[in-house]
C-alpha cells in the first residue's frame, strides 16, 4: 500500500479524536492536537481500550483515561508511567485532505505466548 | 403381604447386599459433603458444550462441588477453564452466567477478564495482566506473574462437550475413563460439529443419585403412561443395560416405531450421522450425566448436587450445526415432544424423584431402597443401578446399604467368606 486518503482535515475538530475505517478495512484513530494530526491504531497499547472512547487530547497530550497512559503528540514522548510507545502512521495534509502512509495495519502485541501442553502445565 | 410393624419395616430385606440401599446415602449432610470431596472434586464433569462458547472471548460460568468455575474461548480458539475466584481477595470474578469479553467491563478492558472489586485483570490464558497501582502497593514484593488465575484441566471431547476436573492429576485420563462407554455413539457424535438448541434447568428437592437412578432403569415406564401404551414391544424389552468400567452404563439400541406414537412421525430422515434410522442409545455416566440419542436429537443432562436433598439438573438438546432452519425446527420438535419441560416424559420423571425426595428428607428414618430386580440385564433389570453403587461405594469407601461400614471392610469380609467356603 501507499499514501491513503483518511478524511478531510475539517472532519476532526481540534483537540478531539475520531475512529475511521480506511481502504483495506483497516481501523485507525485520527487525532487532531491543534497544531497537527496523528493517525494511530484505534486501541490503547496498554490493554486494547478503544481510544475513541477513552482518549482525550489536551495541551498536545493524548491520554487514555482508563489507566492514564499518555503521549506527547508532537514529540511522541511517553508521559509519566506510560510503558509502551504510541505507534503512528506517517501523515501529510494535501488540499484539505489528511493522508497517511499505510503499509499494512499497525498492531500491538498483546498476547503472551507462553502455552504449555496440559501435562507439562499441571505436573510442573 | 400384610402391613408391617416398625421392626418388620426396618428389617433387612431378603436380598443380597448389593441389591438394596440405605436411604441415608440420599439424605445425610455429612455423606453429601464427603461426596463433594471424594467424587465431585476428583471426577471429570461435562460442564457445557463448546457451541455455547462458539466465538473467541465467549465464556460461561458454572460450579463444581461448590467451587465457581469459568470456561472461556481464547483468541487461539482453545477452550480453557479457571476457578472463577480472584487471586486478590477472593471475589467472584465473573457474575454473569454467560457472555463475551470482547467488550470491556466498566472497570476493565476489552478481551480481558476483570474483577470488578479492585480492577485486577486477566487474559484468556489466565495470566494476570493488570494490577491497579501495582508498584505503589507491592513495590517489588509481588508482581503480576505471581497472581495468575487457577487454571483447571479442560478437554473438549465426545461430541464437543467441555470436560473439566478440579483434580490436576486425575487417576485416569478422560479418554480412559469415558472412552469405552462412548464407543457406541462416538462415530455419530464426532462426525461433524454439534450445536445446543435447547437449555433449561430444574432445581429439585431430591438427591442427585435418585435422578441418576431414574435415568438408569426403564422399569419406571409404568409411570410413563404414553410410553407404556404405545412403546412396549418385544424389541423394547430385549434391550440390555451394559455395564462399563468406572460405573458407566449403556442402554443398547432398538428401532423405535414412532408411527405407533400418537401424533409422532418417523425420525429417520434426520438421524445423526452413522446412526441407523430411528435408533436410540443412552449412556449413563457416573456420577450423574446422561447422554441420550433418540435418532434425530441428542439430550444431555448433568447434575450439580446442591445439598443432600437438592439437585440442579441442566438439560441440553443438541442437533447438527449445519442444520437448515427447517431441519432445526423439526429436531427441536422431536426433542421437546419427549424431553422438553412439557414433553411426554420429563415432567413425570421429575415428579418421580421429587416424590422420593419428599420421603427421604434429612431427618427421616433410614429406609431400605430395593435395587434387586434381575431380568437378564434387560431394561427392567436394576443391574445398572447396582453397577453404579458399586462404583460409588469404592469412591466413597462407604457401603451403600450400610453407611457405617466402609467399602474396604466389605471387600475383606466377602473375601473371608469366599476363603472359608
Ligand atoms: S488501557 Fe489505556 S491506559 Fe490502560
Ligand atoms: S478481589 Fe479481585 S481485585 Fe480485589
Ligand atoms: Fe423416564
Amino acid at each position: 500500500m501507499s499514501w491513503t486518503r483518511i478524511c478531510k482535515t475539517a472532519d476532526v475538530a481540534p483537540n478531539s479524536v475520531k475512529k475511521i475505517w480506511i481502504a483495506g478495512g483497516i481501523p485507525v484513530l485520527v487525532v487532531n492536537y491543534g497544531s497537527g494530526f496523528r493517525v494511530v491504531p484505534p486501541v490503547c497499547p496498554h490493554m486494547e481500550e478503544p481510544l475513541e472512547e477513552s482518549g482525550i487530547v489536551a495541551s498536545c497530550v493524548l491520554t487514555c483515561t482508563k489507566h492514564l497512559w499518555a503521549w506527547n503528540l508532537m514529540t511522541l514522548e511517553k508521559q509519566g508511567e506510560t510503558e509502551k510507545p504510541l505507534k503512528c502512521y506517517e501523515v501529510k495534509e494535501e488540499n484539505g485532505e489528511l493522508m497517511a502512509f499505510v503499509d499494512g495495519e499497525l498492531l500491538y502485541d498483546f498476547d503472551k505466548d507462553d502455552d504449555m501442553d496440559d501435562d507439562a502445565f499441571f505436573k510442573s | 403381604m400384610p402391613a408391617r410393624n416398625h421392626a418388620q419395616w426396618t428389617a433387612k430385606p431378603p436380598l443380597a447386599n448389593d441389591e438394596w440401599i440405605d436411604s441415608r446415602i440420599y439424605s445425610d449432610q455429612e455423606i453429601f459433603e464427603q461426596e463433594n470431596e471424594r467424587i465431585f472434586k476428583k471426577v471429570w464433569v461435562p460442564v457445557c458444550h463448546e457451541s455455547e462458547l462458539s466465538k473467541p472471548y465467549d465464556f460461561r460460568t458454572m460450579s463444581i462441588a461448590n467451587e465457581p468455575i469459568i470456561v472461556c474461548r481464547g483468541p487461539d480458539n482453545q477452550v480453557r477453564a479457571f476457578l472463577n475466584v480472584c487471586p486478590h481477595r477472593g471475589m467472584l470474578i465473573e457474575r454473569r452466567p454467560s457472555g463475551s469479553f470482547l467488550e470491556g467491563q466498566p472497570s476493565g478492558n476489552p478481551k480481558r477478564i476483570t474483577c470488578m472489586f479492585h480492577a485486577w485483570q486477566f487474559d484468556m490464558k489466565g495470566n494476570c495482566v493488570y494490577v491497579a497501582r501495582e508498584k505503589e502497593g507491592y513495590q517489588d514484593r509481588l508482581c503480576k506473574e505471581e497472581v495468575g488465575l487457577r487454571r483447571l484441566r479442560c478437554e473438549v471431547k465426545f461430541g464437543g462437550f467441555v470436560w473439566v476436573t478440579l483434580d490436576d492429576n486425575p487417576a485416569v485420563s478422560l479418554e480412559d475413563w469415558a472412552g469405552k462407554a462412548f464407543t457406541c455413539l462416538q462415530k455419530s457424535l464426532d462426525a461433524e460439529p454439534l450445536e445446543v438448541f435447547h437449555y433449561h434447568k430444574a432445581i429439585i428437592n431430591t438427591n442427585y443419585k435418585l435422578w441418576h437412578d431414574t435415568n438408569s432403569e426403564f422399569y419406571h415406564d409404568f409411570m410413563h403412561y404414553h410410553n407404556r401404551v404405545t412403546g412396549f414391544n418385544d424389541a423394547y424389552f430385549a434391550r440390555k443395560n451394559e455395564a462399563f468400567e468406572h460405573g458407566h452404563v449403556v442402554v443398547g439400541t432398538f428401532e423405535v416405531n414412532y408411527q405407533n406414537y400418537e401424533g409422532f412421525e418417523s425420525r429417520a430422515a434426520l438421524s445423526f450421522p452413522h446412526l441407523p434410522p430411528n435408533q436410540w442409545y443412552m449412556i449413563d455416566m457416573f456420577p450423574g450425566y446422561n447422554f441420550n440419542l433418540r435418532g434425530s436429537a441428542l439430550r444431555c443432562d448433568i447434575v450439580t448436587p446442591l445439598g443432600p436433598d437438592k439437585v440442579m439438573i441442566e438439560f441440553r438438546g443438541l442437533g447438527l450445526k449445519r442444520d437448515t432452519p427447517e431441519e432445526r425446527q423439526t429436531r427441536i420438535n422431536h426433542h421437546n415432544s419427549i424431553w422438553g419441560p412439557f414433553g411426554r416424559n420429563l415432567h413425570e420423571d421429575l415428579i418421580g424423584v421429587a416424590g422420593q425426595g419428599t420421603t427421604m428428607r434429612p431427618g427421616t428414618e433410614s429406609r431400605r431402597i430395593l435395587h434387586g430386580r434381575q431380568e437378564n440385564q434387560t431394561i427392567h433389570d436394576e443391574n445398572g443401578m447396582r453397577h453404579y453403587y458399586d462404583e460409588w461405594g469404592r469412591w466413597m469407601n462407604i457401603m451403600p446399604n450400610n453407611p457405617d461400614q466402609t467399602w474396604s471392610e466389605r471387600s475383606t469380609a466377602s473375601a473371608a467368606v469366599a476363603a472359608a467356603e
